[in-house]
């Protein structure tokens, strides 16, 4: 569905041939497979929430959803987490955003990947130094007496807490580049009359208020979709509530019934979202010259104390903690021994996981970016949607659609299910990814290649594809950092006896030395903050080339 | 000359090691219409930029109404406070505003008693012939009516200078050549001080006193229009 319009533009040449195009079937396999494989299982949900038991028509399960105490409860508490989430990763997120678009700041770069890297460090990772820092006989308490924090460790309130510090980078990537996207004249046009705090607050902000409102958005709903910190900190929330229904009381239709509050959830601030961003979800255009520079003068130091206190926070303690509570170097070697296969499995499913993100995206990608506007819209929409769709949820689709006799179930009982699962959750927040990176290429070079005699697979792998070599590597580089700390669907899809590292340490952290837990996601976060710098290197590197131009 | 508005006094500016403007001086009389004219790259938009300080020059000085007001490689008064109207090339409408919002901005930003906006807006919208399209925002509005809405915020806050740099250059001909005349006439009846940026010498002629022919960062020649004064006005 997403390819079959495609022939519309900048692809006269191959109008009115009686056979569909080499680019028309491949595109086609393409939206097919995307269809099949993420958006099936969620429509498989669906429909099964409407089925009772002796396959009947029935709205049972959403009669007890609604008159339950309980569940009312689990709306409340969910809803909470989300706009605590929303809140508290904006308040952090759209500031520092700002000061690294506009400020005179020095090392931004660096400051820029060292401010990502709670976004990039799985959520479970920093949930469980949070419970090493704050328990009663956490490093907090071990350094003052006595931890005034360890009432909150499982609460609601640290897992507001916790979620906040993983997501604020989402709010200051998304800040940043608004702020770069404005028209530096609007700025100059109000700098003429009016003074820069004044242009700040009346230009400047007005015209990114929009950007930074569908960042916040969509940080609740992926506050509303995680499952690892809520679990970790025991805090009972529809993603943890569908986990348990489903794997601890087998009730399929309880567990789907729990998980379609999220479904409407995630495609309404899909569509909020995507009506306030319009075409600015993609825009990569920078604006060179910003008007506006936020010159802080005698607030310098204030400024870089904060950049301090924010880093020290949300990347320094919980990174430090891990690695004193896991100690000795041998104690993570035989960490590493002990838990020897799952690593192995991580490392391998995630690459293979991000490889075939990568392939089917590159396509969905091109696809969304040359598709027409209502298209493109309905496209988006999608995407984001899926994205927002809960680990768990997508874990049990999956669950509901493979587990069956034959090629499925093959597929099912061994750890290509775990891939499937990859793919299902991050194939969508991939091709939008590649979508930006497509669009900065004219249709002119492919028309060109076209007229030129070059078929459209020709002109697509020699032409398209190595002018999009920067976003396919930061699409890989993405897809497998959310792949290896993929927890939510893992869990609930992996075949008996295979695990993966987030699996694993989720399911020894109740009765193994916290030491070994410990080492364990130290590694966990280390194998993601390695390509973080590699991505962060290669990036700095293309900036200055196009800089040099 | 004391009755200059404006006086630039041997200023440069490099971006990098590209020299942009190489020691321009000129002298802008108070009501008079100067045109910097010359090939896109040649610096002109660069010296409008130092005019209004949204750039420092690395040498010379500017001179406003017999202050000081740029000196080498600092702004000794800010670009707000120059009390200068702009029109941008690409004409920089604040989008999340309407037309009379874009206006009441200039008049709350410069201190104009609330009470007073109103009137000001209407009458100047009035002037440049938009006032149907008070409550519209810029995006809806054609070419030819942001152009105008565009010079309307430059004026609105009276300024004593106004800067634009080629504001005609998104234009069709034909459109262009009714602007010119409108723009003309405004400045005879408002008879503001004006320095005009363009590569079209038609323009410049129609709208300027005195052309400054400028190429590779330098003041080339001055030709005054209409008169025989430098004997190439027939050019």
């Amino acid at each position: 569905m997403v390819a079959s319009n495609r022939t519309v533009k900048g692809n006269a040449l191959q109008l009115g041939s009686a056979l569909p195009s080499s680019r028309t079937i491949i595109l086609v396999v393409a939206g097919a497979s995307f269809v099949l494989v993420c958006v099936v299982p969620i429509l498989y949900m669906l429909g099964v929430s409407f089925i009772s038991a002796d396959g009947l028509f029935t709205f049972e399960n959403y009669r007890l959803l609604l008159l339950d105490a309980r569940q009312r409860e689990l709306l409340g508490r969910s809803t909470l987490l989300g706009v605590g989430t929303a809140l508290l990763a904006t308040a952090i997120g759209a500031p520092l955003g700002l000061l690294l678009a506009r400020a005179d700041l020095p090392l931004k770069r660096m400051l820029r990947i060292l401010l990502v890297i709670p976004l990039v460090v799985p959520p479970y990772v920093l949930a469980l130094s949070w419970i090493l820092v704050t328990g009663s006989t956490g490093f907090l308490a071990s350094l003052i007496g006595g931890s005034f924090l360890s009432a909150w460790t499982y609460s609601l309130t640290g897992a507001i807490l916790v979620l906040g510090t993983c997501l604020y980078p989402l709010s200051m990537l998304a800040t940043e580049a608004a702020a770069r996207r404005v028209n530096g004249r609007l700025e100059e046009a109000a700098l003429l009359v009016a003074s820069p705090r004044r242009v700040l607050w009346r230009i400047t902000l007005p015209l990114i208020a929009p950007t930074v409102a569908a960042a916040a958005l969509i940080i609740f709903v992926l506050a509303l979709a995680e499952f690892g910190v809520p679990g970790l900190l025991r805090v009972r929330v529809f993603t943890t509530e569908v986990f348990t229904a489903f794997s601890a009381l087998y009730d399929f239709g309880a567990g789907v019934a729990l998980a379609v509050p999220l479904l409407a959830v995630a495609l309404i601030v899909g569509i909020i979202a995507k009506l306030i961003t319009g075409e600015r979800l993609l825009a990569a255009r920078r604006n060179l010259h910003p008007g506006l520079i936020l010159r802080l003068g005698r607030w310098r130091a204030v400024v870089l104390g904060l950049l301090a206190i924010i880093l020290t926070v949300t990347v320094i303690l919980p990174l430090v903690t891990l690695a004193v509570e896991a100690g000795k170097p041998e104690r993570i070697t035989s960490a590493l021994r002990s838990s020897g296969d799952a690593i192995h499995n991580s490392l391998s499913l995630a690459a293979i996981g991000a490889t075939l993100i990568v392939v089917l995206a590159a396509f969905l990608g091109y696809a969304r970016a040359r598709s027409g506007a209502r298209l493109r819209g309905l496209v988006d929409l999608l995407f984001i949607t899926i994205f927002a769709v809960p680990s768990t949820v997508v874990g049990v689709g999956l669950i509901g659609l493979w587990n069956r006799s034959g090629l499925l179930g093959a597929i099912y009982t061994s750890q290509a299910i775990i891939v499937v699962a990859y793919l299902a959750r991050f194939v969508p927040i991939a091709a939008l990814m590649l979508a930006a990176s497509v669009r900065q290429i004219p249709v002119s070079v492919e028309e060109a290649a076209e007229v030129g005699g070059a078929s459209w697979w020709r002109t697509f792998t020699r032409i398209v594809l190595p002018q999009m070599r920067a976003g396919l590597i930061s699409a890989w580089v993405v897809s497998f950092i959310f792949c290896f700390g993929e927890l939510g669907a893992t869990l609930l899809v992996a075949p008996p006896g295979e695990s993966t590292l987030p699996v694993r340490v989720y399911t020894i952290i109740a009765n193994t030395p916290s030491s070994e837990v410990a080492a364990l996601a130290l590694l966990q976060a280390s194998v993601v903050l390695v390509p973080l710098v590699i991505l962060g290197l290669f990036l700095r590197g293309n900036a200055t080339k196009a800089s040099g131009a | 000359m004391s009755t200059a508005l404006l006086r630039l006094i041997e200023i440069s500016k490099s971006f990098g090691k590209r020299k942009v403007v190489d020691r321009v001086s000129l002298e802008v009389a108070e009501g008079e219409s100067v045109a910097l004219l010359g090939a896109s790259g040649c610096g002109k938009t660069t010296t409008l930029r130092l005019i209004a300080g949204l750039e420092t020059p690395d040498s010379g000085e500017i001179h406003l109404a017999g202050e000081r007001v740029a000196v080498a490689d600092r702004n000794l008064v800010a670009p707000h406070k120059r009390k200068i109207g702009f029109v941008f090339q690409d004409l920089a409408l604040w989008s999340h505003l309407t037309v009379a919002g874009n206006l009441r901005f200039v008049l709350a930003s410069l201190g104009v008693p609330k009470r007073e906006h109103a009137e000001r807006i209407a009458e100047m919208l009035q002037l440049v012939r938009v006032e149907a399209f008070a409550d519209s925002y810029p995006g809806t509005l054609s070419g030819g009516e942001q152009q105008r809405v565009a010079i309307a915020r430059a004026l609105v806050g009276r300024p004593r200078l106004l800067l634009l740099d080629e504001p005609m250059s998104s234009l069709d001909t034909e459109l262009k050549t009714d602007l010119l005349a409108e723009l003309d006439a405004l400045q005879r009846q408002l008879r503001v001080t004006t320095v005009y940026v363009t590569h079209d010498h038609a323009e410049a002629r129609a709208l300027a006193h005195r052309i400054v022919l400028m190429s590779a960062g330098r003041v080339e020649r001055v030709e005054r229009v209409g008169t025989n004064m430098t004997g190439k006005a027939g050019l």
